[in-house]
């Protein structure tokens, strides 16, 4: 089994979201508006998170997109009371929409504060009911989160089987990952010794996010200089 | 209505509340009701809504309802255990006042319970915890400890309410049939009366573990995941602690109430209100061992993560809560507890009051900092409740003290058999049983 | 008991169904209005096409289902982005799909801006046009009728160009945005931007650039910088950001020099002081391939000023230091390090270029890559070849258009008002408030919205009100067009054919085709066909200068000279490019297609067809000047200022614009202190109005997914706010998140303040683009405009607006 997994090189990456918003087309994820994004309730399964640090003039900027970091030590299945979130075969951790009773104990467990609730029926007019027929609307009260772009993953198997041939990793590529300007994300089979992503992930320059929790993340962070291995983050 | 022949009962009184119903009670039960119906609108505001209704956010996922949940389970502990230790310490003073409790834990679990429905995305799904069910989660040992909680309380309720309701079938003219129904045909024969204290031993012994394990498992809901302020292992025996303390706490109050509303001064008297104002002084005490290790342990090993919670608590946007926890829930009822002359019924219910504001303080200090401060940076913001949740609040503590009040229209808040058995075995049993107490009195069995 | 068992029994089944039944309500109550009927996907396809959020260019495939677009990505073999978009380009289907936008032609019935509006169909609409444009050529003033042009992508700018000169009109205004131009035709001799080889650069020096946020093309740009991160074998290339503000390109940079707002020239000839002094300099492209670095003398042996004498008796680094608030150190560092590790370049944009001095420093700026020889070598100023489009006759025009298009312009530009201007947008409104050089009868906007995005007190506005007929082309009812008498709105990028050629940002011109993805939602109409259409109505010579049907059958013609030409390829996956490329660059040209229509075919599947193979001529190539150097001293600008002064001295001229320079200093680079608006003692801030990468120009607010990312490094959302340096702000005990007025001499708005070590502790950054009065549901009502309190001033020798000249004063609201 491949063990899909991401590589982010923040060297590279300078923060301009297109990864967020390419990952809001693709997974139908509608926009809060301004008063449900004040209060908490806009949605990104990616979101870049941006740290200013020292003082004038020596300040420096860090910016850290954050998606799911799809846990092989999830603590977020563990505790759902319906298993509803659960770490599949493929090792993503995926969500059961209909299965889910809103409790949100996952989201609240999940270190890196990346599940989201549907606080509302989400909402679009009538005009932007453009939806990517691959990816589920949520109903409102469920949790969501990054999948990696599981569907994708589907769709590039069916096709694969058409083609009759194996699955080579250009096939499976998630929205945020296909559209990074900087190509600062990476993404592939940890597994497969000739991917790229194993191969940075085995670089000097990795760490991961909040490593010492054992939570043990497939994203991957390859970064510059001195970092606080996550901590500072 | 009432029935002449037993005009000279020493007991009537309690049987006052059942038979008579003032014009008080209809004008509290009429406000209790109009704050009930505002929260059902309220609900269904919310279920058509969406849990959108509440100030709920990222990251503060839980708020009110689970603050709510956690606080009444805790409460739920009055009754049941404290009666079943009372019970199984044989302290005779408890007879007047374990039926009262058992009525707060039985009526207060489906509260709390409420409360995580009200807290569900999909309520609608409430049972695919059992239709789908993952044992690994905390939850649903929740669902089951507190399943057995409720059905043990209901039986450990009823079971010594059963020869009271033979008696009000007995002599009550209104709900006969309710009443016959229930009496499950008691005459009050030996065998009865031996089997039913069987029983309720058995009730008594079970129902601990139990209810020990109720709050220990909500408290695991917390401590299981490894968030900040959460992951802490004193957390099973630190919620059990609270949930006495605001248990007695509310036990005090509810008695208070009671012997005010229906003039039985003469069962509730100081000696119950002094010796509960000493068990909550205890729990006092131990509740604040408890925080002060659980806080001390953060600020000591100083992770940096853990003390962003820790400092969100003790200076800054939750200090206001923090610090009135503190004061509620251990230096008021210190001061007022520990002096023999504040110790009053007033005192004790006084500090009661605070104790039961103090641990709901506690609750929410334990679930939304945590939850306010998440590892990750995060635009973090203060958690303010919507008029849905303030309101279902309102609506759940109107109901249950309506459902009080209305039980204690239908059966006697006090065991009228218990205060007779009293009356007429207790003494004896216990002149007994201090006399093993001392040298050279009664039979030693020494192992 | 039996009695009982039974009651149980029965008792727990209702309790069950009671259960199950309020299981059901519940969920009738919580998903009231579900219905979410499972959208059957029909057959899907991916359409090449162009984004035009921004100039960018990139190529983008459209995912459509069912005749919906679902998905934009980008096109993986197009050369600019190579399958990648930034967030913008990603929030397309929002203008596509924008439920405020304009749904047909519509006039007005109310007075101006009461937003009355009646429908109209297309035929009556460009009637109405065509009568009104014959009636105002009858009286013999078709030089009254202006276009206002904002974005006109390829074909349609000379589109709307030859409309006015076949029809009689001077006034085709435009937005002209970049200062890079200008320094290149006084260097160089070549009236156009530049690219930038920056992959093979190894320094590159930026001066408020902000290449990672907006810049010509920003998904190129971040490419490249991903490229020289982490990709690019060998020594890492360095990046310095000199600028006012820590841009995302400033914090991205190796590092950031903040510097004092318009003083960006004194730096640049602060750096060539020292690598001049120190001998730094490449002496043989100096020498070889330049003109007036030393002092010289002309034909009649009058000496004059060179390069070299200027920077070296003024521009002390103590004096630079000073004026700019750069340490001295830094200088040295910095130019040390840009002339030695070579190739490095030195690029500018808006930011140097948009105060009272902006050419002169734009001019300084580029001297610094002739100082070490980055002209047209690798990793240096590039200027790759125009594609070859068929070029159109010049219209004939009748005898009316003749003398209409022979009066002077309204916006001045290129008189002795704005001497080196092409287009000055912000000096239409005081021609039309004055009448000067005479009243304009006809008023069109296209992909422009003046009232909103140009400061208020340029006054168009008000202008607007002197002008008897406006029409807007926008498919959105943005502040411009609110006031317009006929709305005839265009298709939005998704649904129309239209050229994009990019010729500007890399070594090679590039065209994208972008055509429809999805049939047109509404009653609107490609406003090249409009144009074409009204042209048709109004016959005669003016109908003649157009043989076109349609704009796509426009487009197809001027792509006919790409097929016989035979040059470049089309977008084509790495293996086949390679190839081409390297025959390219040996010169062969390889003819794919055997008829021009199934070239025109594949261009279009494919999107678009640029040229791979790129000649770098070591300087020489790239000097069309008087001299056939690269002009230290520019004698097109004493050129162009002798014609301009029109035999009076020059000197007087300069005066009158504004330049305090005398004699030879106003032809060669120099730091001319910058103008500002509002005294530093009542307003101590300079206002800095930047445009944040998530928002599209004006365009970003009324597109919600943008809305909601805007302010992540300031953690806001849905509105504007105004970035304070933390001390100065505790000095005016302004906390993170308060409430703040800003003042400018001509006005005062309210904003959030965001505490931001990145600001410099004197000025205040603002992003542009919120604040609307009109553009649909998103976009109105929300945060601040900041150029409603932006005042009026502009460099006088290229026009450009002084965008960042405005003082403003900070407090609590
Ligand atoms: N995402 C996105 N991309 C765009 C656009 C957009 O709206 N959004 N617009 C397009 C258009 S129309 C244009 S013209 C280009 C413009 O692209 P740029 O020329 O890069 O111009 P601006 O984005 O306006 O950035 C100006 C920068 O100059 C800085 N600055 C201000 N004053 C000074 C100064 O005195 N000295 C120096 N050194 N810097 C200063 C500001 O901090 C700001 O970051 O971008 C294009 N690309
Ligand atoms: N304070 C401050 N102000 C600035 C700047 C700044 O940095 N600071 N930057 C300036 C710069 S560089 C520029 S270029 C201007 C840009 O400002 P504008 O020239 O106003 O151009 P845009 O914001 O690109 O878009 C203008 C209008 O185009 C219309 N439009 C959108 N889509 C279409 C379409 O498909 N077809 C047609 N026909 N119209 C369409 C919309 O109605 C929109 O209002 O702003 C300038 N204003
Ligand atoms: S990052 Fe959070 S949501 Fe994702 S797998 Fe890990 S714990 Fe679960
Ligand atoms: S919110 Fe849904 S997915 Fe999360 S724990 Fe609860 S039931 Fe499971
Ligand atoms: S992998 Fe897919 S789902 Fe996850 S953040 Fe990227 S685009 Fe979104
Ligand atoms: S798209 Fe790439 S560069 Fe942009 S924020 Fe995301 S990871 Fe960073
Ligand atoms: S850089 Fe410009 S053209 Fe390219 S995707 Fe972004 S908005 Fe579109
Ligand atoms: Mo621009």
């Amino acid at each position: 089994m491949p063990r899909w997994g991401m590589v982010i090189d923040l060297d590279k990456c300078t923060g301009c979201q297109a990864c967020v918003v390419a990952c809001r087309v693709e997974n139908n994820v509608p926009f809060a508006g301004s008063e449900q994004a004040e209060m908490g309730r806009a949605i990104f399964w990616i979101e870049v998170l941006s740290i200013v640090e020292g003082e004038y003039p020596n300040v420096r900027t860090r910016f850290i997109p954050r998606p799911c970091m799809q846990c092989d030590h999830p603590p977020c299945t563990a505790v759902c009371p319906t298993g509803a979130t659960y770490k599949n075969d493929e090792g993503l951790v995926a969500q059961i929409y209909p299965r889910c009773i809103g409790c949100r104990y996952c989201t609240n467990a999940c270190p890196y504060t990346v599940k989201f609730f549907n606080w509302f029926k989400p909402q679009w007019p009538a005009e932007m009911r453009n939806f990517n027929p691959d990816v589920a609307v949520r109903p409102v009260g469920v949790v969501e989160k990054c999948t990696f772009c599981h569907h994708r993953l589907q769709k590039a198997k069916e096709q694969v089987k058409i083609e009759g041939r194996e699955l080579r990793e250009e096939d499976y590529v998630p929205a945020c990952v296909q559209t990074c300007p900087t190509k600062a994300m990476y993404f592939g089979d940890l597994d497969d010794p000739k991917s790229t992503v194993a191969h940075l992930a085995k670089s000097t320059r990795t760490f991961r996010l909040l490593e010492d929790l054992g939570t043990e993340p497939k994203v991957y962070y390859l970064s510059e200089g001195e970092w606080y291995g996550g901590r500072k983050a | 209505m009432a029935d002449a022949r037993h005009s000279h009962d020493p007991d009537a009184a309690l049987f006052q509340p059942i038979l008579r119903t003032g014009k008080g009670f209809y004008v509290t039960a009429g406000a209790l009701g109009a704050v009930a119906a505002w929260a059902i609108f309220a609900w269904l505001y919310q279920l058509t809504h969406g849990l959108g209704a509440t100030g709920l956010g990222r990251p503060i996922y839980w708020g009110l309802y689970i603050t709510n949940f956690v606080f009444f389970i805790g409460i739920s502990h009055a009754g049941t255990l404290i009666s079943a230790i009372l019970r199984l310490c044989q302290a005779e003073w408890r007879r007047a006042i374990t039926r009262s409790a058992e009525v707060i834990t039985v009526l207060v679990l489906f509260f709390g319970v409420g409360n995580v429905l009200l807290d569900l995305g999909r309520p609608d799904r409430a049972l695919y915890v059992i239709r789908y069910g993952n044992l690994r989660s905390p939850l649903l040992w929740d669902v089951m400890s507190i399943t057995m909680y409720l059905t043990a309380s209901t039986i450990y309720l009823y079971l010594p309410l059963i020869p009271d309701i033979a008696l009000l079938r007995d002599r009550v003219t209104k709900r006969r049939r309710l009443y016959r129904l229930l009496a499950l045909g008691w005459t009050g024969s030996e065998r009865q009366q031996r089997r039913l204290e069987v029983a309720i031993s058995i009730m008594a012994i079970l129902v601990i573990p139990i209810a020990v394990s109720v709050h220990t498992v909500v408290s695991w809901v917390f401590a299981m995941t490894i968030q900040p302020g959460w992951h802490s292992t004193i957390f099973g025996p630190y919620f059990v602690v609270g949930a006495i303390f605001s248990g007695i706490a509310a036990l005090i109050i509810a008695m208070g109430i009671i012997r005010r509303a229906y003039h039985l001064g003469h069962y509730l008297r100081l000696v119950h209100f002094n010796n509960l104002g000493l068990l909550l002084l205890a729990m006092s005490l131990l509740w604040f061992y408890f925080t002060f290790s659980e806080y001390l342990t953060t600020y000591y090993g100083g992770e940096p993560r853990e003390m962003a919670v820790f400092y969100a608590k003790l200076s800054g946007k939750y200090a206001p809560f923090f610090w009135a926890m503190v004061v509620t829930n251990f230096v008021i009822p210190l001061v007022i507890l520990s002096n023999r002359r504040t110790r009053t019924v007033a005192g004790t219910i006084v500090a009661s009051a605070s104790v039961t504001i103090g641990m709901w303080l506690e609750r929410l200090t334990i679930v939304v900092p945590s939850l306010a401060n998440p590892r990750l940076p995060y635009a973090r913001g203060l958690y303010m409740p919507s008029w849905v949740e303030w309101s279902m609040m309102a609506g759940f503590f109107a109901m249950f003290i309506l459902l009080y009040m209305c039980f204690t229209k239908v059966f006697p808040i006090v065991s009228i058999w218990e205060i007779r058995e009293g009356r007429e075995k207790g003494l004896a049993e216990a002149q007994e049983r201090i006399e093993s107490y001392l040298p050279g009195g009664g039979v030693v069995r020494e192992g | 008991m039996e009695l009982d068992r039974r009651d149980f029994l029965k008792f727990s089944t209702a309790a069950f169904a009671g259960m199950a039944l309020s299981g059901c309500v519940l969920k009738k109550l919580i998903e009231s209005d579900e219905a979410e009927a499972p959208w059957p996907p029909g057959p899907e396809r991916w359409i090449a096409s162009v984004c035009q959020q921004c100039p960018g260019g990139c190529g983008i495939n459209v995912r459509v289902i069912d005749g919906r677009a679902i998905k934009i990505d980008g096109l993986p073999f197009h050369p600019i982005n190579r399958g990648r978009l930034c967030a913008v380009g990603q929030a397309g289907l929002q203008v596509l799909y924008d439920p405020d936008r304009i749904k047909g032609p519509m006039k007005r019935i109310g007075g101006r801006g009461s937003s009355k509006w009646q429908s109209l169909s297309w035929d009556e609409a460009i009637q109405t046009v065509a009568a009104k444009l014959t009636e105002i050529r009858g009286r013999g003033e078709p030089h009254t009728v202006a276009i206002l042009a904002g974005q006109p992508r390829g074909l349609m700018d000379r589109l709307l160009a030859r409309f006015l000169e076949a029809y009689g009109s001077p006034n085709y205004v435009r937005n002209s945005c970049d200062g890079t131009a200008k320094a290149v035709l006084l260097t160089q001799g070549i009236d156009t931007q530049v690219g930038y080889d920056l992959e093979n650069s190894n320094f590159i020096l930026s001066f408020g650039y902000s290449l990672l946020e907006t810049g010509w093309s920003p998904v190129l740009a971040h490419r490249v910088y991903g490229y020289l991160r982490q990709e690019r074998p060998g020594a890492k290339a360095k990046i310095v950001q000199v600028e006012p503000r820590l841009s995302m390109t400033a914090a991205k940079a190796d590092q950031w020099i903040p510097i004092n707002p318009g003083t960006d020239g004194a730096l640049a000839l602060g750096l060539a002081h020292v690598i001049v002094r120190e001998g730094l300099y490449d002496r043989k492209f100096v020498e070889e391939e330049t003109f007036g670095f030393e002092d010289w003398r002309d034909g009649d042996g009058t000496s004059h000023l060179g390069f070299k004498s200027v920077v070296l008796k003024g521009y002390r680094l103590d004096e630079v230091s000073t004026i700019t608030g750069v340490p001295v150190e830094t200088i040295i560092r910095v130019a040390k390090g840009f002339a030695r590790e070579k190739p490095a370049v030195a690029i500018a944009e808006r930011g140097a270029s948009m105060h009272t001095n902006g050419l002169y420093t734009r001019m300084a700026i580029h001297c610094l890559n002739a100082l070490v020889g980055s002209i047209d070598v690798p990793g240096g100023v590039v200027l790759p070849p125009e594609v070859p489009f068929t070029s159109w006759p010049p219209p004939e025009g009748d005898s009316i258009a003749r003398k209409g298009r022979s009066m002077p312009r309204i916006d001045h530009a290129g008189t002795a008002l704005f001497p080196l201007a092409h287009h000055v947008v912000s000096q239409v409104p005081q021609s039309i408030l004055r009448g000067d050089p005479y009243p304009i009868s006809a008023l069109f906007l296209y992909y422009t919205n003046p009232i909103y995005s140009a400061p208020e007190a340029v006054g168009f506005a008000k202008a607007f009100e002197k002008v008897p007929f406006i029409v807007s082309f926008s498919p959105f009812m943005d502040e411009s067009t609110a006031q317009a008498d006929l709305i005839l709105p265009d298709h939005t990028y998704l649904e129309r054919w239209q050229d994009d050629p990019v010729s500007t940002v890399m070594k090679s011109p590039v065209l994208g085709i972008r055509r429809p993805v999805v049939k047109p939602l509404y009653d609107t109409k490609h406003t090249g066909d409009v144009v074409l259409g009204i042209a048709k109505a109004m016959g005669g010579k003016v109908a003649a200068a157009f043989a076109w049907d349609d704009f796509e059958g426009l487009l197809k013609e001027a792509a006919k000279a790409i097929f016989h030409d035979a040059g470049g390829t089309l977008f084509s996956p790495p293996f086949e490019e390679v190839q081409i490329k390297a025959l390219g660059e040996r010169g062969w040209r390889l003819p794919t297609y055997k008829s021009f229509d199934e070239f025109w075919q594949a261009l279009v599947e494919r999107g678009g067809w640029w040229e791979p193979a790129y000649h770098f001529s070591g300087g020489h190539g790239l000097f069309k000047t008087a001299s056939g150097k690269f002009e230290f001293y520019s004698l097109h600008l004493r050129r162009t200022l002798e014609r301009a002064a029109a035999g009076k001295p020059v000197d007087e001229l300069l005066k009158k614009l504004g330049v305090a320079a005398r004699g030879d200093r106003a032809f060669l680079p120099h730091y001319e202190p910058p103008r500002f608006i509002g005294e530093e003692k009542d307003y101590p801030f300079h206002l800095n109005t930047y445009k944040p990468a998530t928002y599209a120009g004006s365009r970003g607010a009324s597109q919600p997914h943008l809305q909601e990312i805007a302010g992540i490094p300031v953690g806001l959302k849905w509105d504007s706010w105004v970035e304070v340096n933390p001390k100065v702000a505790k000095q005016l005990g302004i906390v993170d998140g308060d409430w703040v007025w800003v003042e400018s001499p001509l006005g005062k708005f309210k904003t959030q303040a965001r505490l931001y070590p990145g600001a410099m502790p004197n000025v205040v950054n603002m992003p542009m683009g919120q604040g609307h009065k009109a553009y649909g549901r998103w976009a109105q009502g929300r945060g601040a405009n900041p150029n409603q309190i932006l005042g009026e001033e502009r460099d006088g020798l290229a026009g450009f607006v002084a965008w960042y000249a405005t003082r403003v004063r900070l407090s609590k609201a």
